[in-house]
C-alpha cells in the first residue's frame, strides 16, 4: 500500500516536469499541422477538400495521359495508386526527405503529379499490381 | 501581392511582397523580394522543387525566382520509399 503510494506520489511530482520538457513538441508540431492544412484548403477546390475528407484520398489526374488517376491517402505511410481506365494497376511509394505535416504530403504530391509527373514517377518506387 | 511559401516541419513558412510596390522600388517591398529570392535559391540547392500555382491556371514547375507569381510553392526533395 505504501509502495503504490509512494510511487503516485513520485509520478504526481514529475508529471510537470515531463508536461514542461514535451509541451514545446506537442505545441509546435499541431501549430505545424494547422499550417499545413490552411495550405491545403488553399491549393483544393471544395469538391477535392470533400473528397480528402469523405473518402480519406485525393484523386490527381494525369496531365500526360488520359484515363490515369493517382490516388493520394490522407494518411501518412500509404501507398499512391495509380488507376487507369477506373482499374488499379500499380502502387507508388515517394516521400519527402524531410518530415513534413500530413496536409503538405498531400500538397506536395498533388503538385508533382500535376507540374512534375515525370519526375514524380522517376523518384517513385514502383509496385505493379498483379492480376 | 505574391507569396513565397516552403514546405518544412513547422508547416509552411512564408514570405510576402507586394508587386506594384516592388515596381515602384519601394525599400520594404525590395527587401521582402530579396528575402524571398534568396530563400527560393537556398532551397533550391539543397533539392527543393518550385511550382507556381495560380488559381484556375495549371500548376507550373519553375526554376527561377518569378515575383510576379501570385503564389510560388517549394517542395522539399522526394526521394523512392
Amino acid at each position: 500500500m505504501i509502495t503504490t503510494l509512494s510511487w503516485f506520489v513520485i509520478a504526481l511530482a514529475l508529471s510537470p516536469i515531463l508536461w514542461l520538457l514535451i509541451q514545446p513538441y506537442i505545441r509546435g508540431w499541431s501549430r505545424a499541422e494547422r499550417r499545413a492544412a490552411h495550405l491545403l484548403r488553399d491549393m483544393l477546390t471544395p469538391e477535392q477538400c470533400h473528397q480528402l475528407l469523405w473518402h480519406g484520398y485525393l484523386e490527381v489526374p494525369s496531365p500526360s495521359a488520359a484515363g490515369r488517376v493517382y490516388r493520394v491517402p490522407r494518411a501518412r505511410g500509404g501507398f499512391v495508386q495509380v488507376i487507369e481506365n477506373g482499374k488499379a494497376v500499380m502502387r507508388l511509394c515517394v516521400q519527402p526527405v524531410e518530415r513534413l505535416p500530413d496536409a503538405d504530403v498531400v500538397v506536395l504530391h498533388k503538385l508533382m503529379i500535376e507540374a512534375n509527373e515525370e519526375h514524380y514517377l522517376q523518384k517513385a518506387n514502383k509496385y505493379f499490381c498483379i492480376e | 501581392m505574391g507569396m513565397l511559401r516552403v514546405m518544412s516541419r513547422r508547416g509552411d513558412d512564408r514570405v510576402t511582397w507586394d508587386e506594384q510596390k516592388f515596381i515602384a522600388r519601394d525599400p520594404e517591398a525590395m527587401a521582402a523580394v530579396r528575402e524571398a529570392e534568396r530563400i527560393f535559391a537556398q532551397e533550391q540547392a539543397k533539392g527543393a522543387t518550385a511550382f507556381r500555382v495560380s488559381p484556375g491556371k495549371p500548376t507550373e514547375r519553375i526554376e527561377r525566382f518569378d515575383q510576379t507569381a501570385e503564389q510560388i510553392v517549394l517542395v522539399p526533395r522526394v526521394v523512392g520509399g
